[in-house]
């Protein structure tokens, strides 16, 4: 008994060492941060029914097949199923870090992944490493976690030749007309300091040391390099880059005996030059990526815990998460390729962006969220405090409707918030040619030349679009008919379409402007009218649009009969609690409820029987799927897709498996 | 949600359970004695109207790009003025009927035979390979009309490899030929052509799945009373 407990306990220490979540190592300024819940999705789905599962069967015979080993279950490939699995990203001027943190539970399992392991893995006590052919991603892994790191290297950093030559890289392009000027562009030799090249100015440094090294292999002066990383613990670009430098110059020294030569012989040496430089951005790249790599495995520093907006963007029950830092970040990271206007700040005010997945006995859901600025949320929450009229709930038939969408902001608050918006957006925009000024000025015009009140009486803000149906009309077309002599003659036949019926409306309080707008259609006849009801003769519509106005609300539709019973107030319908908690309490929602169309459509017109079941069976199997914008909270503006799961499936996520499988055969 | 865009959602909604439709392509050659004669090709799309007009207000759909009127318009213009210029072509004529989405285009020949240079040029000038196959001839002599027609090899395979949605537009489309003379007719070799009452038109109407499929072959000799 003392005996067990001790086991117990020891489990249960191991398990709490264990516990040391991966998120610890994702250093502070991670861009974007995407995590995979290994214990909620495993709670779904047992890891033996995964291994049993269309997708685990394939992916556990798959690899068994091409590493010639032979796995059961996924546990075999030594990974911690019950963690977190991480990938992460970090984004510097030079070289963007793509990482991938995943906890381990049997380090021996992963290692038997690897084939030639000898070969390929340097072991520094706990910590193994294998770098991966190409040299611009590797592997490191000690007990309790695997890391895989793979650098991109930004063109456009080594496009600035200034930068570029610190690391004894060249910005080569190919250029036919004048040979020279392909070597003067390189320019460290000193034969071309007379150029008035800017790298020539960086080019003397390199000149002294040019004869202590004489041949430039590229491994051993990485390895010194990575050695000499390790030390420093910090990105030191400059020293190593004269290094670099020195198996430039040797190159350069060809090239410039290349004086004169021939189209085919200079494209020659552009492709020979073009390789070593990509070499050298490789070794580069090699460099960076090891240093990154130790540092995660061997130093302490603060964790991208301590963001607060990553640690507020976190939800327990979600199966897997993206967070983005910052919107206005990401900008103007990848703005220096934009150029001159790059710096603006089209996305100012944009924070942080999280985006969260959630599976359930019920349904999938996608819950997406951004923060904004104070101001700008402000802003919102000014324009969003509107609900939508309860009247149009009226017109919603939960039984029949395929699908609605309603939404609700003030217009009174949307245009008078529109201006500073527009100046927040672009006003830095042309900030740079001091057009602040005229923007201040053009947003004070535009309310001066709006009433905003005035307007939001005519358009209140509030809509609503509902499908209730389908309904099959006749519709005539132009065909042939032939005498016995085959004679051609144009007839006029009809025959019926199913069209669904829509329905449109928003609320008004002043139909003052409508009604002129309508009185000037009739005088123009565009506009017909019958009973209150008007049809809009414009013939540029392929089907029939109706309109009315009735109890402060316009209503649009395609259906006649629809429109009268509104009008003559016999327009049976009833909506059900769901949908209508999901219009009225939300500013935007939609609905699409396939089940609904489901044999709706006569066979011939989705073309033929045989499509049509497949159609049908679609759609069938579809859910509800539903969208709607959340409150805003604090500074976080959010909004939620959600599909519903059919009858007869245990969860989302074993429902995702069985649709995978389908799909597949 | 801007307008237009409501109005572009309206209309996918709308077009979402509507994928097939119906189009007819008749093609009219009315041969005289003399060997000349008139032909009129039409394209009516007026079964499928509703659809047309949702497609027309998109700019593409499925992955196609939908021509504007005016794209249409202007495409029938140099079609015509093309064939203003071809030996032989006389009387150029089109119409373009944007309510009802019929099209046709209608000529004089001196000789039937100028109207195979007219398909010759035209897949020379769109840099298609193709081994003529279609062609028409009129024999003075033996009064003989002939169409030919080979099925393109690869037709097949090419429209087998269309997504099923792309297929369906073909599903219902028909292909009508009619032939009038001036001198009743004594035999016609291809079995799904009709003979008038009159024996002066023969007609072949068919499905344009069966052509694709080789299941009809349009081609037809016509031997007329010498």
């Amino acid at each position: 008994m003392k005996k067990l407990l001790v086991a117990l306990s020891f489990l249960f220490f191991s398990s709490l060492t264990y516990a040391q979540d991966l998120v610890k190592k994702i250093p502070k300024n991670a861009f974007t941060v995407a995590t995979i819940k290994g214990d909620n999705v495993f709670k779904l789905m047992f890891v033996k029914d995964f291994n049993e599962s269309f997708v685990g069967k394939k992916l556990l015979t798959e690899t068994s097949k091409s590493l010639d080993k032979n796995f059961s279950s996924i546990e075999d490939f030594g990974i911690n199923l019950e963690k977190n699995m991480y990938y992460f990203n970090q984004l510097s001027d030079s070289i963007t870090y793509n990482c991938f943190l995943i906890p381990l539970k049997d380090a021996s399992k992963f290692e038997n992944l690897i084939t030639d392991k000898d070969k390929k893995l340097k072991v520094e006590g706990e910590i193994r490493t294998m770098f991966l052919p190409d040299s611009t991603s590797l592997i490191k892994w000690n007990n309790t976690m695997m890391y895989y790191v793979t650098g991109s290297i930004k063109s456009s950093f080594f496009a600035d030749s200034l930068k570029s030559a610190k690391y004894g890289i060249k910005d080569i392009r190919y250029q036919s007309d004048d040979v020279l000027t392909d070597s003067a562009t390189v320019a460290v030799d000193s034969t071309y300091a007379a150029e008035p090249m800017v790298e020539t100015e960086i080019a003397p440094p390199v000149l002294p040391k040019k004869n202590h090294k004489t041949t430039g292999k590229k491994k051993p002066v990485t390895k010194k390099k990575t050695g000499k990383r390790k030390k420093s613990g910090k990105i030191k670009k400059a020293p190593e880059a004269e290094e670099v430098k020195m198996l430039e110059t040797t190159d350069d020294a060809a090239t410039d005996a290349a004086g004169s030569v021939s189209d085919s012989d200079q494209y020659d040496n552009y492709q020979k030059e073009k390789v070593e430089q990509d070499a050298k951005i490789k070794a580069l790249t090699y460099m960076w990526i090891s240093e990154q790599a130790d540092k995660i495995f061997s130093t302490n520093y603060e964790s991208i815990e301590s963001n607060k907006s990553y640690s507020a963007s976190l939800d327990k029950n979600a199966i897997a998460e993206v967070w983005i830092s910052s919107l206005q970040d990401v900008y103007n990271s990848i703005s220096p390729e934009f150029g001159r206007y790059g710096k603006a700040g089209i996305m100012k005010g944009y924070g942080s962006l999280t985006s969260k997945l959630f599976m359930d006995k019920k349904s999938f859901r996608i819950s997406t969220g951004l923060e904004l600025a104070k101001e700008q949320a402000d802003s919102y929450k000014k324009v969003m405090n509107r609900k939508l009229n309860k009247k149009f709930l009226k017109y919603v038939d939960s039984e029949k409707a395929i699908g609605f969408m309603g939404y609700a902001i003030d217009t009174k608050a949307y245009l008078e918030e529109l201006p500073k918006l527009m100046q927040q957006t672009y006003g830095s925009f042309l900030g740079s040619n001091k057009m602040d000024e005229e923007i201040a000025l053009g947003s004070e015009l535009f309310s001066l030349l709006l009433d905003e009140e005035a307007v939001s009486k005519v358009v209140k803000g509030d809509a609503l679009f509902i499908i209730n149906g389908l309904n099959s009309r006749d519709v005539s077309y132009t065909t042939y008919d032939y005498d016995e002599d085959y004679n051609q003659t144009e007839v006029t036949k009809t025959k019926k379409e199913t069209l669904p019926d829509f329905l449109f409306m928003f609320s008004s309080e002043d139909q003052r402007l409508m009604n002129k707008l309508i009185k000037y259609g009739i005088n123009k006849n565009k506009v017909s009218v019958s009973n209150n009801i008007y049809k809009i003769e414009e013939k540029k519509s392929p089907i029939d649009i109706y309109f009315m106005i009735k109890d402060g609300i316009v209503f649009f539709g395609n259906s006649l009969p629809e429109m009268q019973s509104i009008s003559n107030n016999t327009f049976n319908a009833r909506i059900n609690k769901a949908h209508q908690k999901l219009l009225s309490q939300n500013n935007f929602s939609f609905l699409f409820n396939a089940k609904n169309l489901v044999g709706k459509v006569p066979n011939e017109e989705i073309g033929g029987e045989e499509t049509a079941k497949k159609f049908n069976e679609t759609l069938g199997k579809m859910g509800n799927v539903y969208m709607k914008s959340n409150p805003i909270k604090g500074n976080l503006v959010s909004a939620d897709i959600s599909a519903e799961i059919p009858n007869g499936h245990e969860n989302a996520l074993k429902y995702l498996f069985t649709l995978i499988e389908n799909a597949s055969k | 949600m801007k307008l237009r865009q409501l109005y572009k959602l309206i209309l996918f909604i709308l077009f979402i359970p509507a994928l097939s439709s119906c189009f007819e392509i008749v093609e009219e050659i009315n041969m005289r004695n003399d060997g000349t004669g008139d032909v009129t090709l039409t394209i009516n799309l007026s079964q499928s109207k509703t659809k047309v007009a949702s497609v027309m207000l998109l700019d593409s759909v499925q992955g196609y790009k939908v021509p504007s009127k005016q794209k249409i318009q202007s495409e029938l213009a140099e079609a015509v003025a093309y064939l203003k210029k071809c030996d032989g072509i006389s009387n150029v004529k089109s119409s373009s009927d944007f309510n009802h989405y019929i099209a046709t285009i209608g000529f004089t020949f001196k000789d039937v035979s100028n109207i195979n240079n007219i398909t010759k040029n035209i897949l020379a000038k769109q840099k298609i390979k193709a081994t003529n196959t279609s062609s028409y001839s009129f024999n003075k002599a033996t009064k003989v009309f002939s169409r030919k027609y080979q099925p393109v090899a690869n037709a097949k395979s090419e429209f087998n490899k269309l997504k099923n949605q792309d297929k369906a537009v073909f599903n219902g489309a028909t292909y009508t030929s009619i032939y009038r003379f001036e001198s009743p007719v004594t035999n016609v070799t291809n079995p799904a052509s009709n003979l008038s009452k009159s024996k002066k038109a023969v007609m072949l109407k068919s499905n344009i799945m069966n052509l694709i499929n080789g299941k009809v072959n349009v081609s037809n000799q016509i031997q007329l009373l010498k």
